[in-house]
């Protein structure tokens, strides 16, 4: 014993300290001889008080030896009487003494039996249970075993309880209860007798706390509470998917199962393990299960029938969670053991809360795939009736946006896409549009940002999804199918919602939500279109459908336009009809042009033979790229045709339409400069004058860059016809046609001897056709792509005459092909902006240079800011200067000084 | 005149500042060499130039600052044009202010940012020693040539120097 414990005792009285152990037989304790007595002698002279303690000693001894327990714990089986000496009349006797004689304790002076037989009950249990009890809960109790271990300790400590409490109840209790049995009609109110019953009682609640402190609490609550919560998902069948230790849903009966459960608890209540520990570690088990069977596959998200799947969870709180809880709290012997309702709603909205809170987590997904999700949309739109929710649900969904959505790496189509379904869930969860508006705020705000973000949805909606959808959404990504499908959507009651507040009829009216602010306004919430052309200023986005329609109605397939003015007349609803002159004159310029080219054609009939083609959709360009079948010599041998007659005899003569365009309202265009064959040049003059004689003092100018043509070609071996051909590509290939005073005409059979087509090198075709070299370069990638004209030498090309199965032309072409691809998709109809940086570039770069010359060193902010403020029209940003900063170092002209700050290199 | 360049400039600044808009632009479509200017902010009633010292004159090689204001009666009214960059010269004082024709009596409307400039320019290479703000400057010009561009270069200094002085 250590000191400690030593000291302890000193202070307060340690029943274990003094414990005796029961005397043996053999050596009965006959008393001590007082002072002065002679040792040994009889005993005479016995005073009252020597002769009550040798009996006392006599009894203590009888009835101790008798019940004491065993060293050991029985088996279950093991009878206690079989181990214990029969009760002899002197054991009667000596516990009638010592229990209710005058054996009896007195004042707390004299150790009393009740209070020793509690100690050696507990001494017992330290020494026979406890260890291997404690031995089976210092670890960690691994979830697999905890059923076991609770049920191993549940038996074993009943197992001791059962042991400890026989004797006591059969001999001690019995005694007291006699003796008050026959006192009470004596003494009725006798303080000592008549407390049998506390006496039990706390004999019971000394040995469950020996029981209760030898376990550790915090484990057993744990484990009690795993076990808890095990049963209830057993009992549910509810299967957490990324539990391991989960084993394979078997379906256990349920019925057995529940009978274990309740028998455990049943015991741990009679052996005192089920007190408020066990009610703490019932609750968590509880909590937890509500929660696990919100993830189970009972409320996983209705993908099929689209419903709420909330009804369900009411039900299964209502019939399933409390019947559970009430058969627990029974079996706890917790008061009150029945479920107040006010309980069961609170539970009902709790679930609904987590259920809630769950689904928003990923609400993001939901949204994306809107309308299949529609269950779970319902679901949180239950849930927002619950405190806090909007205002969960409005910063989570923000959150998932900006980490999901709106970054560099999402493609403006698809933040479009996703912004649709955006206001459609959101419709859905709330009608009147105010969380709508919190959570696209963001959405819109970073889509404003985004360049093209106007282009695509102009030309979604200029899109047609009927002919080759599919295709063109999923590949170019530049076209958002929702958008163009929205657009397919009729044109419905867009101007009813005017009174919709003033509707007395309506019996959904709804007032607004609490937290709309005063100022709020009720917008056509189902309109996407609505919410799309008015992310930005109209004038921006005036302006910047003028360009797109521009763009749009010269290359449209479509002769009446139908689309261009069914989107005009949308946005003039939505917009208002001022501001939209120039695109309604550009409308109006393109059908104009077919009249006029009608009228022309039909006037020209007498000079000209135009072949009427009326399948043939007029190319619609001011300089009508021909139609222009372009005669190749037909035979090598045929050497009487003049090569630079191509009216000469051409299958049919190539047509001309144009497109008038009236240039203040267009945006500005391309005007690429070259030459357009002769013929052409021909015909477009004749347009020329019969359009001034219609016109009156109209001038046209001819913008060749724009249009496009048809060609046929004929080689020796074949004959290729090419639609939708730019002009300059007419013109480049047109200028392989075989000249006078080519020596490549003539002496073609001398100098190659085979397969020898026209040839012409890169600064020829410059020359010949004032044009640019890029585009020159761009037109001939195109033919080579055709495998109409081969590279032979570096920036000389020849025509393929005879389409030899030649490996090194088909892959030549299919690079070329390629390439042509590319440049194709950067030439638009409409000056691009890099196209206006390109060409006022030198001026810029004057501007910055001086800029730094005078001001000294400046940030790349600043220098775009100042530029801005000074240069009308500069529309460009940080970005592009820094282009044209790095394009001035690589000059050598600036430098950069780190931090984005730049200096003129001295 | 002061009456009515008062009446005419009141409230004028837009004009002014419209004026100086086009001379930036005219500057930056036509630059000439060695001579730049521009704004100081947006407001761009104050300037700072830049003069490339003509070659075969003392000043080849050197840089120097101008600094030059617009009051709101520009162009009626020439700019007051000081050199920021120490200069020995004839006709421009240890504080850098200028004794030049057309920026007193014979500034006319007609006169542009770059044509002061260049007129400034050429001031470099043929100072109008009859009337010197700086004597000893002028002397030298005439007598010794030698000490003149030592003087010169003692006290040029180049725009980096400038700054750090500044700081």
């Amino acid at each position: 014993m250590d000191h400690r414990s030593l000291v302890f005792a000193s202070v307060f009285p340690v029943p274990s300290l003094s414990h005796t152990t029961p005397t043996p037989v053999a050596t009965p304790d006959l008393g001590y001889t007082g002072p002065g007595q002679s040792f040994g002698g009889p005993l005479v002279g016995h005073t009252t008080t020597q002769h009550r303690a040798v009996k006392r000693n006599l009894a203590w001894s009888t009835a101790t030896r008798f019940l004491s327990l065993p060293k050991s714990l029985p088996g279950i089986n093991t009878s206690f009487e079989a181990s214990r000496p029969l009760k002899t009349a002197d054991v009667d006797e000596a516990l009638h003494y010592l229990l209710v004689g005058d054996g009896k304790s007195e004042d707390g002076q004299e150790e009393g039996l009740i209070d020793w037989y509690t100690n050696e009950a507990r001494l017992h249990f330290a020494r026979c249970v406890q260890p291997a009890l404690q031995a089976q809960w210092r670890k960690e109790i691994e979830l697999q075993y905890a059923w076991d271990v609770l049920d191993d300790t549940q038996k074993v400590l009943q197992q001791a309880q059962a042991l400890y409490l026989r004797p006591f109840e059969d001999y001690i209790l019995h005694y007291l209860y006699q003796s008050r049995d026959s006192a009470s009609t004596i003494r009725p109110a006798g303080p000592t007798y008549d407390d049998a019953d506390s006496v039990h009682r706390r004999f019971r609640r000394d040995i469950h706390a020996i029981f209760a402190h030898c376990l550790p609490p915090h484990r057993f609550g744990k484990t009690l509470s795993y076990v808890l919560y095990d049963a209830g998902r057993r009992l549910f069948r509810v299967y957490v998917r990324h539990d391991s230790v989960e084993s394979s849903p078997t379906l256990e009966n349920t019925k057995a199962f529940r009978l274990r459960m309740t028998n455990l608890l049943q015991g741990l209540e009679r052996i005192g393990l089920g007190g408020e520990n066990a009610q703490k570690a019932f609750a968590h088990a509880m909590d937890k299960l509500m929660d696990s069977f919100i993830v189970s596959h009972y409320l996983k998200v209705d993908w099929y029938s689209k419903k709420s799947i909330v009804p369900h969870l009411r039900m299964w709180i209502k019939d399933g969670f409390r019947p559970l809880i009430e058969l627990v709290m029974e079996c706890l012997k917790c008061s009150p053991s029945n479920v107040q309702p006010t309980e069961l709603q609170q539970w009902q909205e709790m679930a609904l809360t987590r259920l809630g809170r769950a689904r928003v987590e990923s609400l993001f997904d939901f949204v994306i795939k809107w309308n299949h999700s529609l269950g779970a949309i319902l679901d949180i739109k239950e849930y927002l009736k619950a405190a806090g929710a909007k205002q969960f649900l409005i910063s989570t969904f923000s959150q998932q946006v900006s980490r999901r959505l709106l970054h560099p790496g999402a493609t403006t189509t698809y933040i479009l896409d996703v912004y649709i379904a955006v206001i459609r869930t959101f419709h859905e969860i709330e009608p009147k549009g105010v969380l709508l508006e919190r959570v696209a705020r963001p959405i819109r705000r970073y889509l404003k940002e985004r360049e093209d973000t106007a282009r695509i949805i102009i030309s979604s909606l200029l899109t047609d999804i009927n002919d080759d959808a599919g295709s063109k959404f999923t590949s170019s990504g530049e076209l958002s199918y929702l958008i163009a499908n929205e657009m397919q959507k009729p044109f419905s009651n867009f101007n009813q919602e005017a009174d919709e507040d003033l509707n007395w009829g309506d019996m959904n009216w709804q007032p607004l939500p609490s937290d709309a602010s005063p100022d709020y306004k009720k917008t056509k919430i189902e309109d996407v279109i609505w919410f799309l052309l008015t992310l930005w200023d109209r004038e921006d986005f005036i302006n910047e459908l003028k360009n797109i329609l521009g763009d749009h109605l010269l290359r449209s397939q479509d002769p009446e336009y139908e689309k261009e003015i069914r989107l005009l007349e949308l946005i003039k609803v939505r917009l208002g009809d001022d501001k939209l002159q120039a695109c309604e004159v550009m409308l109006r310029d393109v059908l104009d042009s077919k009249r006029i080219n009608a009228a022309i054609r039909a006037s020209g009939t007498s000079s000209q033979t135009f072949p009427q083609t009326p399948d043939h959709r007029p190319p619609e360009t001011p300089e009508g790229p021909p139609r222009a079948p372009r005669p190749r010599r037909p035979n090598t041998t045929s050497s009487s045709l003049a090569p630079s007659a191509p009216l000469l005899k051409p299958p049919e003569a190539p047509t001309l339409n144009a497109q008038i365009l009236s240039s203040f309202f267009w945006p500005l265009l391309r005007d690429d400069n070259f030459r357009v064959p002769a013929h052409i040049e021909a015909l477009q003059k004749e347009y020329e004058t019969s359009f001034e004689r219609i016109k009156g003092m109209r001038k046209l100018r001819w913008m060749n860059a724009l249009g496009e043509g048809a060609v046929t070609l004929e080689f020796e071996d074949r004959t290729q016809h090419f639609e939708k051909l730019a002009p300059w590509q007419v013109s480049v290939i047109y200028a392989f046609q075989p000249q006078s005073g080519d020596e490549w005409a003539s002496g073609r059979g001398k100098n190659k001897p085979k397969d020898a087509g026209v040839t012409r090198n890169v600064v020829q075709l410059e020359d010949m056709l004032e044009m640019e070299e890029q585009l020159v370069r761009q037109a001939l990638a195109f033919w080579v792509g055709q495998s109409v004209l081969r590279e032979t030498h570096p920036d000389t090309y020849a025509v393929i005459e005879a389409a030899a199965p030649d490996e090194v032309d088909s892959v030549a072409a299919a690079a070329a092909q390629e390439l042509a691809e590319v440049q194709a998709a950067q030439a638009g109809a409409v000056k691009s902006q890099s196209d206006l940086l390109q060409e006022k570039k030198d001026v810029y770069i004057t501007f910055i240079t001086a800029m730094l010359t005078n001001q000294g060193d400046l940030p790349v902010q600043r220098i775009a800011m100042m530029m801005k403020v000074m240069i009308p029209g500069f529309v460009f940003g940080p970005e592009e200067v820094k282009e044209l900063l790095l394009e001035m170092e690589m000059g050598g002209k600036a430098t950069a000084l780190g931090g984005d700050v730049w200096g003129i290199r001295k | 005149m002061a009456l009515s360049t008062g009446a005419r400039t009141s409230g004028n600044s837009a004009s002014v500042s419209q004026r100086l808009q086009k001379e930036l632009m005219d500057i930056m479509m036509k630059p000439t060499d060695g001579v730049t200017a521009f704004p100081d902010d947006e407001n761009m009633t104050k300037w700072t130039a830049t003069i490339a010292g003509p070659d075969e004159t003392p000043y080849a090689g050197l840089v120097f600052k101008l600094s030059m204001e617009f009051a709101n009666t520009y162009p009626y009214t020439a700019p007051s044009v000081l050199f920021k960059t120490p200069i020995y010269h004839p006709n421009v004082d240890f504080s850098g202010r200028i004794c030049l024709d057309i920026l007193k009596d014979k500034w006319s409307a007609t006169f542009s940012i770059s044509s002061v400039l260049l007129s400034l320019q050429s001031l470099l290479g043929e100072p109008n020693n009859a009337s010197p703000l700086n004597g000893q400057a002028a002397e030298f010009w005439d007598k010794n040539p030698a000490e003149f561009q030592r003087q010169v270069l003692a006290r040029h200094k180049t725009p980096e120097e400038l700054d750090t002085d500044a700081m």
